[in-house]
């Protein structure tokens, strides 16, 4: 006797509800997510959990393939002029929200201002900005001061946050504030009534949704749904997810950890691949306002002395197929990839060198405060392995292991360590976000203003200026590996290595793509 | 009595503040920063303080406090940091799935560990009672989740008896909403089962040794009787004395096991919460759960009543 027999016998009792029909649990694809979905503003969150989700629901003007190349979405054409000064955009007809009112260009402009506020690439446009306004229902236009040749990638890139378009009424929200009608006109509804913050979210197919002509390509391409619904369970167990898609209770668990993959391979009914062939960047990110990393030569005593491979290895195990060594920033496999200047991470690696450029930096012996987030094992791991090679270089670590909500306000803090600052924390960025500079907040180092750990290196700033205005790939080419070596001799931030992880999938199920984003159309289910 | 109720019901309003205040104080006082949270990893820092600003965290304790204590007076418990939600509105989601795991969890403990209690009273001494008491230290030492991953291994994955994790709702029939917490139960109620067990043994021991219970034996009641009508009601004030204490120790325990079968609870909704530093989601369940462990011990103090008539408040 199994569970289904047990369920049946139960189900003929007086006391049962009728079940799901067969049909309808097969029409359901149950995914497990990477992370809890604990609001859902594409804006105001940018955490990736809720980039994923909001794929489903709200759709762009623009969206990049697997070459990263920014295609028609919801726009049917566009016009730039001559000077590169006017960018004129036409929708494509039948776009629809959920609430059935037609997608019109008022929403676009207000939907953009809105993201305008909050997104690198949109803070630039807006910059530049004369006027945004809507020609016709179907046409609007942005008028610019100088040419934004990236402009067709900033609307249609796959980084936090993306350009999504909303109704208008809802796009009012300042940027600052959640929305609180979750309307867009993306391939799913989504199912407010069903939301469980922590546990649960469903999205159901959007039968007024007009797919492209083209077959889907990332966010490119014809986003057709083969489901009804999609289900997403939120489960804070690894073992536990493991088991239920052991168990077919669920469908896609979006990244098992690597541990787990070897059980979960043992059984003939699941599938495992890589998830995202982008994978991601390691980070020790230094802070470079106060000794011993305010001085370069302390930083760079870190990168002669760190072992990628003891890094990675902490976070992927024995799994060679999920690492590699990263003499550089950028994401590997993508175009503008480069090893420029990267030797000071190749080859063994020389601890007495360290040791030597650390007293020349006048280190002696003054704490060092590492930031490490426990509840996320990859900065747990990060931190395990620092403490230990600070340790090795002789200096005196003061290990901070505590929860990423602390490390999140303490990296914040600008006043010395033993004020309640920090030398060193940890993190990892996507590495859909490292493929150029335009979304790659860490490798920007314009002070005050760059992100936590304020690097201030104007020759790597001149060479992202360069990149944008690049005229073409050999000239970005050229830019990046500019900002690669750069960045390297003045240590931006010292790299961990580059690391992919797996997904998981019941071999029922079909149509799963590799990609930043685990995207739920063209998936189905037999 | 009803004098006495009133009395105890009508104490809870300074006990409510206290924890109202000393949980707010806390919380004001813990490091960590939603607005950081919310802005996610690659944020800038003026993105994260225009965030703090907009959620009013940037405003002096006093006020953030005042705020928040009129509100709670008026029944309100705001709105999640994070999800926009009012917090009732995420409580009420929650409840049902954790109300069931306790009293699924309580069900089980009682009628296990009472009769096992009794048992090993009786053959005090005997391999039965070292069988029991053995079990009993079992349940105190092996950790909830170790006993939950091994009962899903075993239920779940190998047998296919029961699912590994989540809920049913209880309107979708007895069999689905119970076969959800089967294995949750059996997990949490490890440690109760013990705790209970022990006390039952403790208290039945002492009972058994009095006089009129030698008498009843010798008028020739039978020994159920003797155990079950005539000792246990008089062993019965520590038993539910230790339910009492216990149920806090379930609250604490529902948190891993509501993490380790995916129970959609309030004690996922209170980890996630302190995590995420959502902080009127955490004063919001933190006032939910002492005011429930308020009114249960209120209920074990009338329950004396009921078992030994001496006791009059």
């Amino acid at each position: 006797m199994n569970r289904r027999d047990v369920l049946a016998l139960g189900a003929a009792s007086a006391f049962s509800a009728p079940a799901l029909a067969q049909n309808a649990a097969a029409r359901t694809l149950r995914f497990v997510p990477q992370a809890n979905l604990a609001n859902f503003d594409p804006i105001w969150g940018t955490q990736y959990v809720v980039r994923n989700a909001s794929v489903n629901v709200w759709d762009t003007l623009y969206g990049v393939d697997s070459d990263l190349m920014p295609q028609r979405q919801m726009a049917e054409g566009e016009e730039v002029s001559s000077d590169g000064l006017t960018w004129t955009f036409k929708l494509r007809s039948g776009l629809k929200f959920h609430d059935n009112e037609p997608v019109l260009a008022k929403d676009c402009v207000q939907s953009l201002k809105r993201w305008m506020a909050r997104d690198t690439m949109g803070l630039m446009i807006r910059d530049l900005l004369v006027d945004i306004s809507a020609v016709d229902d179907r046409t609007f236009k942005i008028v610019l001061r100088s040419p934004y040749p990236k402009m067709l990638y900033a609307l249609g890139k796959n980084n936090s946050p993306m350009a999504f378009i909303m109704p208008e009424r809802i796009a009012r929200t300042d940027p600052f504030q959640q929305i609180s009608e979750y309307i867009g006109s993306g391939p799913f509804r989504f199912v407010r009534n069903e939301w469980v913050p922590g546990a649960k979210a469903v999205f159901q197919k959007f039968d007024g949704y007009v797919p492209r002509d083209e077959p889907a390509n990332w966010l490119a391409g014809g986003k057709r749904v083969l489901i009804d619904r999609l289900e997403w369970t939120v489960m804070p167990d690894p073992a536990t997810a493991a088991a239920a898609l052991q168990s077919g209770e669920v469908d896609w668990w979006e990244n098992p950890l690597s541990d787990l993959i070897p059980v979960l391979r043992r059984n003939r009914n699941i599938r495992t691949d890589i998830a995202d062939p982008l994978g991601n960047i390691g980070t020790m990110r230094l802070n470079h306002l106060h000794p011993p990393f305010n001085d370069v030569r302390a930083r760079r005593a870190l990168l002669m002395a760190m072992s990628q491979e003891d890094y990675m290895r902490a976070v992927v195990g024995s799994d060679d197929n999920l690492w590699k060594a990263l003499p550089g920033f950028f994401t590997p496999g993508t175009s503008l990839y480069t090893e420029e200047g990267g030797e000071v991470l190749k080859g063994p690696r020389d601890l007495e060198g360290a040791k030597r450029l650390l007293r020349e930096a006048g280190y002696t012996n003054q704490p060092v405060v590492v930031l490490a987030a426990q509840d996320q094992p990859i900065t747990k791991a990060f931190g395990d392995v620092t403490a230990d090679l600070l340790k090795r270089l002789g200096m005196n670590v003061d290990f901070v292991a505590t929860d990423w909500g602390t490390v999140g306000q303490r990296r914040a803090v600008k006043a010395p360590p033993a004020q309640g600052g920090w030398n060193i924390f940890f993190s990892w960025h996507a590495g859909a976000d490292c493929t150029n500079p335009a979304a790659y907040q860490a490798i920007r180092a314009t002070g005050d203003g760059a992100w936590f750990g304020w690097p201030n290196i104007p020759e790597a700033e001149a060479k992202v200026a360069e990149w944008y205005a690049a005229p073409n790939l050999d000239a970005e080419k050229a830019a990046i590996r500019g900002l690669n070596r750069a960045s390297l001799e003045h240590v931006t931030y010292a790299p961990t290595g580059f690391f992919l992880g797996y997904t998981a999938w019941r071999s029922n199920i079909s149509g799963i793509v590799k990609a930043p984003v685990p995207f739920a159309w063209g998936v189905s289910k037999s | 009595m009803w004098a006495y109720i009133v009395r105890r019901v009508v104490a809870t309003i300074p006990v409510m503040a206290i924890v109202a205040l000393f949980v707010f104080s806390l919380l004001y006082l813990a490091p960590g920063d939603p607005a950081a949270v919310i802005a996610g990893d690659q944020a800038t820092p003026e993105d994260v303080e225009r965030i703090r600003a907009s959620l009013g965290l940037d405003r002096p304790f006093l006020v953030r406090f005042g705020e928040w204590a009129f509100r709670i007076v008026q029944g309100d418990l705001g709105v999640s940091i994070f999800t926009n939600l009012p917090v009732v509105t995420m409580i009420k989601q929650r409840v049902e799935p954790t109300l069931s795991l306790m009293v699924v969890t309580l069900c089980l403990a009682l009628s296990i560990a009472i009769p096992m209690g009794v048992i090993a009273a009786w053959k005090q001494g005997t391999t039965i009672d070292r069988i029991v008491m053995g079990v009993a230290v079992l349940g105190f030492s092996v950790p909830v989740f170790v006993v939950g991953y091994l009962l899903a291994y075993t239920f779940a994955l190998e047998l296919d008896w029961l699912p590994v994790q989540g809920y049913t709702p209880l309107s979708e029939g007895i069999p689905y909403w119970l076969e959800n917490l089967i294995l949750p139960a059996v997990a949490l109620g490890g440690v109760y089962i013990a705790l209970i067990a022990r006390i039952t043994r403790a208290s039945m021991l002492e009972v058994l040794s009095q006089d009129y219970v030698r008498t009843a034996r010798a008028k020739g009641a039978g020994q159920t009787s003797i155990l079950f009508v005539h000792a246990l009601k008089n062993a019965a004030v520590p038993i539910v004395t230790v339910v009492g204490i216990g149920f806090a120790g379930l609250i604490g325990g529902a948190v891993v096991t509501e993490s380790v079968f995916a129970i959609p609870g309030l004690g996922r909704l209170t980890v996630d919460a302190i995590l995420r530093r959502d902080y009127p989601v955490i004063q919001g369940v933190v006032l939910l759960f002492s005011f429930v462990y308020v009114i249960v011990n209120l209920a074990i103090d009338i329950l004396y009543t009921v078992f030994d008539p001496r006791i009059r408040y």
